[in-house]
This record gives C-alpha cells, sequence and structure tokens, in this order.
C-alpha cells in the first residue's frame, strides 16, 4: 500500500509461485485455478473426459461401427454399457471414441481461434492508427455475419467436412468476437506505465504485443479460449444433429443423428439419446466451471464496487449490511 | 448517548485489529478531548486508516476487531447495535476520506446527496434540506448554486470541500480526516486546511487527523501520536514533538524532510523499510531500520531485539515506546 | 554544451464533441536546456504540464510544435527506428508510480536485461555482470537474489530503484524522472533522492526532476523551472528563485509550503483550454494591473539568470 491508492489493475495478476507437493512442482497458475472451488469441479470434468478419451481405444469392446443385427436396439447391459443402436452398434465405444473428436475439435478451433483473435487484436489495439482501422473493418465484417446460418450454409456446401475443416470453419466465425474483446482489454493496458517503459528502453512493436501485452492477457485468453472449446462442441453436435456434418464419423451429434432419424425414442429407446447428450452437456459444463473460476480469478473490479457501494452507505448513514 | 459533554470524546484502549491473520493494530491506546487535534502520523500499512475506521465503527470482513475497547464518551462502541452505531456515525462521529469520490455518489447531484444523508438521520423535509446543504457549502468556502452540480464537474479541491461540508452536516463532535488533502495540490491543500481550521474554531468540534505528513500535523495538531508497525511508538503535544522527539522513528521521520530555508544538508532519512506485518520483527519493531539498535551493546541489543517496549510516560503528555528511553 | 535543448515545444490536445473542437495547451512554449552532471527540477502543481513535457522529451507523444535539440539534431519528430533508437539510449525516463512501471509478470533481471540487449550496451557474456552491477550500484543487494524476483515481491523504493538501474543500463546522458517519489513513504524518499544525487555525480548524467514538491526540489536541484497552465513562468538557480522568487505564483507556492496564511482566489494550475491572450495567472494575482489582461508577458530576465514571465516583476524593457 502506498499513501496515494495504485491504480486497479484489472486483469494483471502477479504470478503466483507453483507449490510443491513431494517432487512434483504445479504451476502457479494451476494451484489458483484448483483453490476455487467452481474451477476445481471443472477442471476435474474436464479432466476426467480427458483421460476417457485417452484410454478410449483401450476401453470400447467393440468398433464402434460393428453392427450386429442380432444385438440391435439393446438396452444397456453388462455387455454393452449404453446399449446399442439399431443397427447394434455398441454406444459406449461411440461415445468414448466421440469424446476423442470432440475434445480435438474444440482444442484445434480453441487454439486457431484464440490466436487469430489475440494478433489481431492486441496488435490492432497497440499499434492503433491505421492497422487499428483494418483490423477493426476486418473483425466488424465477421461479426456481422450471422454464425449459424454461415455455418449451416458452408457445412451443407463444403465437400470435405473433416474434422480439421470444421475446426477452421468455427474458427472463422467466432475470433472476431473475441478479438473485440481482448482489443479492449490492450487498450486499457497500452497506456501502462510498463509498457510505455518498454518502449521507451526501445523495444520493439512485437516484443512489446507478445512480451509486455501478451503476457499480462493469459487469464483472458485462457478464458477465449475455453469459450470457443466448449461453442464448437456444441456447434460441431448441433450441425451433425442437423445431418451437416460429417456423417460418418464417430461422434456424439452423429449418434444422437441417428436416434432421431431412427425414431428410437418413439420406440421407448431413450439410450442412444441419453448417453452422448449427457456427455456432451457434462463436457461443456466442465469447461464452463473452469471458465467461471479463470473469471473470477481475474476480476478485481468486483471488489472495488462493493467497496463503493459500502461508503456510500455510509455517509448517508445507511445501515451497512 | 449521552448529552453531557464529558471532556474525554473518544478513549482507545489495547485495540487489537486483525485482517485474516494479518494483525494490522496490536494494542493502541488513544485519547480524543472534546475540542482538540489529534493527530496520526505514520506511514503506508502502519495501521493509522484501520485505526480511523475502527474508531468510526466501519471494518468490515475480513477485519474484525480481536481485542480492546473503543468508548465515545464513556460507552463501550464494539457492544452496540446496529441501529445505535447507525446513529451514531456522522451524528457523533463523521469521516472525510482521501478520495471524495470514494464518498460521493457520481450520477447524482450533490445537493441530493446531502438530502438523502440528511433525511437519513434527521426528520426534515427536502426543501429545508436542500437549503440547509447551500448553506453548508456556502460555509466551506463554495457558490450555494453548486448543490445543483454532479461531482465529476467540481475539481479536486471543491470535491473535497463538499465531502467536508457534508461531515459537518450533523454538527458531529468528532471529525475523522483520513489523508484529506493528500491527493490535492499544495495551495488546494492549504486553503482547505485553513478552512477546516476556521470551522473548527466556530463550531467546536474535535479532529482525529490522519497523515503520512508529519510536517503539517506539527502545524495543525494539538497532539501528535506517532504509528509504526501498528503500534503507538510517541505520543506528545506537537510544540513537543518538534523540540524533543524521543523515539527513533520520529527522529528519522522528522529528518526526512528537507529544509526549504537554511542550509542545505544531506539527510539520511531511514534505511529500509516499514515491515511486514504478517510477520512483523521480534521485540521492537523499529530495530532493524534503528541506529541505535547494534549488536556491540549486547545487554541492550537482547532487551531491542526479544522484548516489545511499552509505552511510558516520561514527561507531562509526553509518552515513548522504547528501550533507550528509560525513565 | 547543453545535453539537450529544448526550443518552443508546445502540445496542444484536442477536446470536446465531435462539434466542439477545443484544444488544451498542455505545453505552451516552453524552452530550457539540460546541462550535464546538473538535475534540474520543472516544478508545478497537477495538470501544469510538467508530466507531459518529461513524456515529451521522452518521445512518448509527438509535440504540435517546437523542437528538442539532441546530439545536433532535432529529435522532435523523428520516425526511423534506427535514429528512435539512438535517441532512447541516450535519453531515459523513470516514472511516478513504482506498482505500475515494471511488468508484472517479468523478473527484475528481464526487466534490466532488456534494454542492455536491445542497445548492445555490453555483448551477450557480460549482460548477467553487467546487471548485477547495475542493481549494486543502486543499492539492491545481493544483486543476484533481487535478480531473480518478481515485481510484487519487492518494496515501492525497491522498485523505484530497479527502474532506475533500467534507466541506466544504457548509460544515459539525460534521465528524465517524472515525480519519482511521490508514491513513496516519506522515510524512503530520501534514499531515492540520495540516489540521484550520486549518479548525477558520479555519471555526469543531466536529470529532469519532475516534482510538485518545492523542498526536494531544493534538495537535489540546480536549477528550477516553475510551470502554470502550460507555461514556464519562472527559472533561475534553485537556492536564487526559492530566496527571493519573481512571479507571484512561485511566491503563492512558497507561502503554501511555508504554512503561510494564502488569500483564496480560486483559480487552477491547470492546463488552459482555448487560451486567450494575456496572463494565464491573472485571475489570481495581487499585483495584476490592465495590461495582464490582455498581453501574454515574455518570459524575460531580471536578474541575472533568473527569468519571469510578469509584466509587473519581470517587465520587458
Amino acid at each position: 500500500m502506498a499513501q496515494v491508492e495504485p491504480s486497479i489493475e484489472i486483469g494483471l495478476i502477479a504470478p503466483k509461485r507453483g507449490v510443491r507437493i513431494g517432487r512434483i512442482r504445479i504451476p502457479g497458475w494451476l494451484a489458483v485455478l484448483v483453490r476455487n472451488p467452481k474451477s476445481r469441479a471443472g477442471l476435474l470434468i474436464v479432466g476426467f473426459m480427458v483421460v476417457i478419451a485417452l484410454i478410449a481405444p483401450l476401453i470400447s469392446v467393440a468398433h464402434p461401427n460393428d453392427f450386429s443385427l442380432l444385438d440391435a436396439r439393446q438396452a444397456p447391459s453388462w455387455h454393452h454399457l449404453f446399449g446399442t443402436t439399431d443397427q447394434g452398434s455398441d454406444i459406449f465405444s461411440q461415445v468414448v471414441l466421440g469424446a476423442r473428436r470432440s475434445l480435438f475439435l474444440g482444442a484445434l478451433a480453441g487454439g486457431i481461434a484464440t490466436v487469430v483473435a489475440a494478433v489481431l487484436g492486441i496488435t490492432a489495439a497497440y499499434m492503433g492508427g491505421i492497422a487499428d482501422e483494418v483490423i477493426n473493418l476486418l473483425t466488424n465484417v465477421f461479426l456481422t455475419i450471422p454464425p449459424i446460418p454461415l455455418l449451416v450454409v458452408i457445412s451443407a456446401y463444403l465437400k470435405a467436412r473433416g474434422l480439421v475443416t470444421m475446426a477452421i470453419v468455427i474458427a472463422a466465425v467466432l475470433w472476431a468476437f473475441e478479438a473485440r474483446i481482448l482489443r479492449g482489454q490492450a487498450l486499457s493496458l497500452k497506456s501502462r506505465d510498463f509498457v510505455l517503459s518498454a518502449k521507451t528502453a526501445g523495444e520493439s512493436t512485437w516484443r512489446i504485443v507478445f512480451g509486455e501485452l501478451m503476457p499480462n492477457m493469459i487469464s483472458r485468453i485462457a478464458a477465449a479460449f475455453v469459450l470457443v472449446f466448449y461453442i464448437s462442441l456444441l456447434v460441431d453436435a448441433g450441425l451433425e444433429f442437423l445431418g451437416l456434418g460429417d456423417m460418418s464419423a464417430t461422434s456424439w451429434g452423429v449418434t444422437v443423428y441417428w436416434a432421431q432419424v431412427n425414431s428410437t425414442v418413439l420406440q421407448g429407446e431413450w439410450w442412444p439419446f441419453v448417453f452422448p447428450s449427457l456427455a456432451l452437456a457434462i463436457t461443456v459444463l466442465g469447461l464452463v466451471l473452469v471458465l467461471t473460476g479463470i473469471d473470477e480469478m481475474s476480476n478485481p473490479r468486483l471488489r472495488t464496487e462493493r467497496t463503493r457501494g459500502r461508503l456510500t452507505a455510509l455517509v448517508f448513514g445507511r445501515a451497512v449490511d | 448517548m449521552s448529552a453531557v459533554a464529558t471532556k474525554t470524546l473518544i478513549e482507545v484502549q489495547g485495540l487489537q485489529v486483525e485482517y485474516g491473520r494479518v494483525r494490522a493494530v496490536d494494542g493502541v491506546d488513544l485519547t480524543i478531548d472534546t475540542g482538540e487535534i489529534l493527530g496520526l502520523a505514520g506511514e503506508s500499512g502502519c495501521g493509522k486508516s484501520t485505526v480511523a475506521n475502527a474508531v468510526m465503527q466501519i471494518l468490515r470482513p475480513p477485519a474484525h476487531i480481536v481485542g480492546g475497547s473503543i468508548r465515545f464518551q464513556g460507552e463501550d462502541l464494539v457492544g452496540k447495535s446496529a441501529e445505535e452505531l447507525r446513529k451514531y456515525r456522522w451524528r457523533n462521529v463523521s469521516m472525510v476520506f482521501q478520495s471524495a469520490m470514494n464518498a460521493l455518489n457520481p450520477v447524482m447531484r450533490v445537493g441530493d446527496q446531502f438530502v438523502d444523508m440528511m433525511r437519513a438521520h434527521e426528520h426534515i423535509s427536502k426543501h429545508h434540506a436542500i437549503v440547509r446543504a447551500g448553506e453548508l457549502l456556502d460555509l466551506v468556502g463554495m457558490d450555494k448554486r453548486r448543490v445543483r452540480a454532479y461531482p465529476h464537474e467540481l475539481s479536486g479541491g471543491m470535491r473535497q470541500r463538499v465531502i467536508i461540508a457534508m461531515a459537518l452536516a450533523l454538527n458531529p463532535e468528532l471529525v475523522i480526516l483520513d489523508e484529506p488533502t493528500t491527493a490535492l495540490d499544495v495551495v488546494v491543500q492549504r486553503e482547505i486546511l485553513q478552512e477546516v481550521e476556521a470551522l473548527k474554531r466556530d463550531f467546536g468540534f474535535a479532529v482525529l487527523f490522519i497523515t503520512h505528513d508529519l510536517s503539517l500535523l506539527l502545524e495543525f495538531a494539538d497532539r501528535i501520536a506517532i504509528m509504526y508497525a501498528g503500534e503507538i511508538v510517541e505520543s506528545a503535544p506537537a510544540s513537543r514533538l518538534a523540540e524533543n522527539a524521543l523515539h527513533p522513528y520520529t527522529q528519522g521521520l522528522m529528518r526526512s524532510f528537507p529544509p526549504l530555508t537554511g542550509p542545505r544538508v544531506r539527510l539520511t532519512g531511514i534505511p529500509g523499510a516499514p515491515p511486514e506485518l504478517r510477520e512483523p520483527p521480534s521485540g521492537c519493531r523499529f530495530h532493524p531500520r534503528c541506529p541505535h539498535c547494534v549488536p556491540e551493546d549486547a545487554a541492550l541489543y537482547l532487551r531491542q531485539t526479544t522484548e516489545r517496549p511499552r509505552l511510558r510516560e516520561i514527561e507531562p503528555g509526553h509518552s515513548v515506546a522504547c528501550h533507550l528511553v528509560e525513565a | 554544451m547543453s545535453a539537450l535543448e529544448v526550443r518552443d515545444l508546445s502540445k496542444n490536445f484536442a477536446v470536446g464533441g465531435a462539434l466542439r473542437r477545443s484544444q488544451v495547451h498542455a505545453v505552451d512554449d516552453v524552452s530550457f536546456s539540460l546541462q550535464p552532471g546538473t538535475i534540474t527540477a520543472l516544478v508545478g502543481e497537477s495538470g501544469s504540464g510538467k508530466s507531459t513535457v518529461a513524456r515529451l522529451l521522452a518521445r512518448l507523444y509527438d509535440p504540435t510544435s517546437g523542437s528538442v535539440l539532441f546530439d545536433g539534431g532535432d529529435v522532435a519528430r523523428v520516425r526511423r527506428r534506427k535514429d528512435v533508437l539512438r535517441y532512447r539510449s541516450q535519453v531515459q525516463l523513470i516514472f511516478q508510480d513504482p506498482f505500475g512501471s515494471l511488468n508484472p509478470v517479468k523478473t527484475v533481471r528481464h526487466h534490466i536485461e532488456r534494454p542492455l540487449r536491445i542497445h548492445r550496451v555490453v555483448p551477450p557474456a557480460q549482460v548477467e555482470g553487467r546487471v548485477h552491477e547495475l542493481l549494486s550500484t543502486v543499492g539492491l543487494v545481493p544483486p543476484e537474489e533481487v535478480a531473480a524476483k518478481y515485481p510484487h515481491e519487492l518494496s515501492g523504493g525497491q522498485r523505484q530503484r530497479v527502474s532506475i538501474a533500467r534507466a541506466l543500463a544504457v548509460e544515459p546522458k539525460v534521465v528524465l524522472a517524472d515525480e519519482p517519489t511521490s508514491m513513496l513513504d516519506v522515510s524512503i524518499r530520501i534514499g531515492i533522492l540520495n540516489l540521484m544525487l550520486k549518479l548525477k555525480d558520479e555519471h555526469d548524467i543531466a536529470f529532469l526532476y519532475v516534482t510538485h514538491d518545492l523542498a526536494s526540489a531544493r534538495y537535489i536541484a540546480d536549477d528550477i523551472l516553475v510551470m502554470y497552465a502550460g507555461q514556464i513562468v519562472e527559472r533561475g538557480p534553485v537556492e536564487q528563485v526559492l530566496a527571493d522568487p519573481l512571479h507571484p505564483y512561485t511566491r503563492l507556492l512558497l507561502a503554501a509550503v511555508h504554512g503561510e496564511r494564502i488569500d483564496e482566489r480560486r483559480g487552477s494550475a491547470s492546463a488552459a483550454v482555448d487560451p486567450a491572450e494575456g496572463c494565464r495567472f491573472v485571475s489570481r494575482c495581487p499585483l495584476a494591473v490592465p495590461v495582464c489582461s490582455v498581453m501574454t508577458p515574455p518570459l524575460v530576465e531580471a536578474r541575472p539568470g533568473q527569468s519571469a514571465r510578469c509584466h509587473v516583476t519581470a517587465p520587458a524593457t
């Protein structure tokens, strides 16, 4: 504390030293996320799904596309943990292998969108002038395009509907939203003294963008990544449900699509719907919890407003909480 | 509250305040008499604002009082109900904060904030309240018409005057000034302090003046208490402190103000920095920075590093907490 | 031979909405020079323009008009990275806020290494050694330990010393210190001021010490420039100006600091918006005469070495 209040540093987190458990060193940021109960729960859920995805080939008893009319439409049993589809394919295998696809897609889309958003958004904020105008124009163009119709149209017309294509398409739709947010935060950072200091020391623009601004925006960038991650899961599943995805892939959305097409629910067969949807919902929930944890961690603004409210109430002699 | 004006207005004894597990105030004794100006000086982290907040009873979690008592006109505040405290605040004791923007609602006109505040404490019509607000602004040297202004339309100095006016609105017995002019320019600061002095003469309230600027206190205060690392290390009448500061920290502080007149001398200030209150130094908290704490003087050194010095009265009105100064 | 010379420097900022394009004259016609091995104090209240001057000299903004002469050339508007870098290797800025001027996620070592590497002050093999040397010079010992720390692990005074070490890394001729002690505890300030005095003597640096505190200006400065509403209203050797000020504003400042009673004529030291001709202090001035409202007084050397911008106390003959 100094006698004059230092400016509230929105989004700046002093790096916390990691903790050591035995010989394992846990990095600071992870320790913080673990401490927050919401993000701890989220991390556990996401971690669990990652593990499942990793060991999927080992635990899926049958190839997901194996069909055996003998086993068709069977309710969950020890033999088929999640039951079978109308073609006799094992749903458990479809779900655990679908996890691989989803997580990979989410990470890829998240990665592409975040990198593009961060580089463009932060550079635009720091450089200002023409660079800012051009990038803003680009961002605005992408922002005004309605995402769902765009996705539907692209998916409908795209010959290649592979995983990578889907990731790129989703990233293309979502990057602009994040770019605007990151630009906003970078704008508030760029006139901070330590950034000006780097400038007077002679740092080049690139080193300032990557060395001074970005490292102080990690939590916001991480939040952007998680956001795009879970949206892409939902979008991918949604498109597949509509029949616009890669219908030969092993994925949650595809399983549900076939279930719907074959009117299984009408025949009382809930398992092809419920299990993939549950997997999707739980994964998304986990990601959202992690996101909440990141946001709470990096938002001292909440603290300031509470203080102001309290003092104002005091001045007027009203009862304070 | 008692209507009889007793001589001692505020009596703080053995006050201990903790924020979580950090003890920000560790055994503070203070008295403020009716109509006197008590200055509380210290640097960042010494706990002076915490003491003020405790007297004003506005400490909020994680801060809580873990020991000691605070009496207003003889009655202990710690046991009071929320409603009694609500009346106490502002009517008996009011506070002027360092930053007016913390106390003023940015989306309300100044006059309306007065009205709100007055009507929370008294039965008064809106019209009368606005009139009174205008009178108060006039009192602090502002144009009455400014009741219609929004805070952001006023300069820093004017905003500070507004909150001083608000602090005086209900004619309290004690006004706490917590770094009231630190964020202001020196000329504005001088104007405002002159005004506060004049108001005090007219209304007769006592003042608890908290600041890091000891030179202001030497000028304005009747008595001064010096705080360091959560404790009071010295307390004396202002004139006595100026002539004969006994505690090495006080002496160091006095040496930290470069002179504007007289010979240009090299000053030394005080080496080191105020301690982290999470783990204060053992014994005398100032000993790591004290020029008189040397291992060579073994017996004294042992005491300085292991035993906390107690506040002892050395001469009438002048107390020091220091192993060196033993009567 | 001046280290840095400023001539008729002005900086305007546009304010007001889309329709009202007013100009704030943050810095108006400022001229002075900085000599090696001296400290020049630039004194003024908030909004007077003193920080803007420092930032203009640090090339964080471009001036609206005027020139900054360094090493024989006008650097006010240079654009080429090579030229800007050369200037930055000689002129450094220290910021006011010890909490904000260091990157929270980088170590002390990083902060001091970067200028060394950017300007190739020493060969890469010697960088670490030089970092430790610089930390020792500013009193941060043991340097190996301090270098590994992050800013939030240091106190305010220590952070300011890191900023000073960083500024020194390039071996500058000019150091612009923008209120380096105003956010530090009182007992720590003297240490920083003494450090600046030591560096001035040992390295022959020309310091510009921006402050609102007259006492510290007297403590370390050789010359003083007093700013009001964007203009320099008085200048001269510090002892001379403080002992016998010419300009009524300087007198007012001194009176306020000495704790004398001052007459309350409201006014502000802040930069003027679309100022009219005439002295900007006229509304607060006890000596004002009719010409003061009509004609802007020029800076006139009324006594040897001491100039003031006042028709009454420093009339142009």
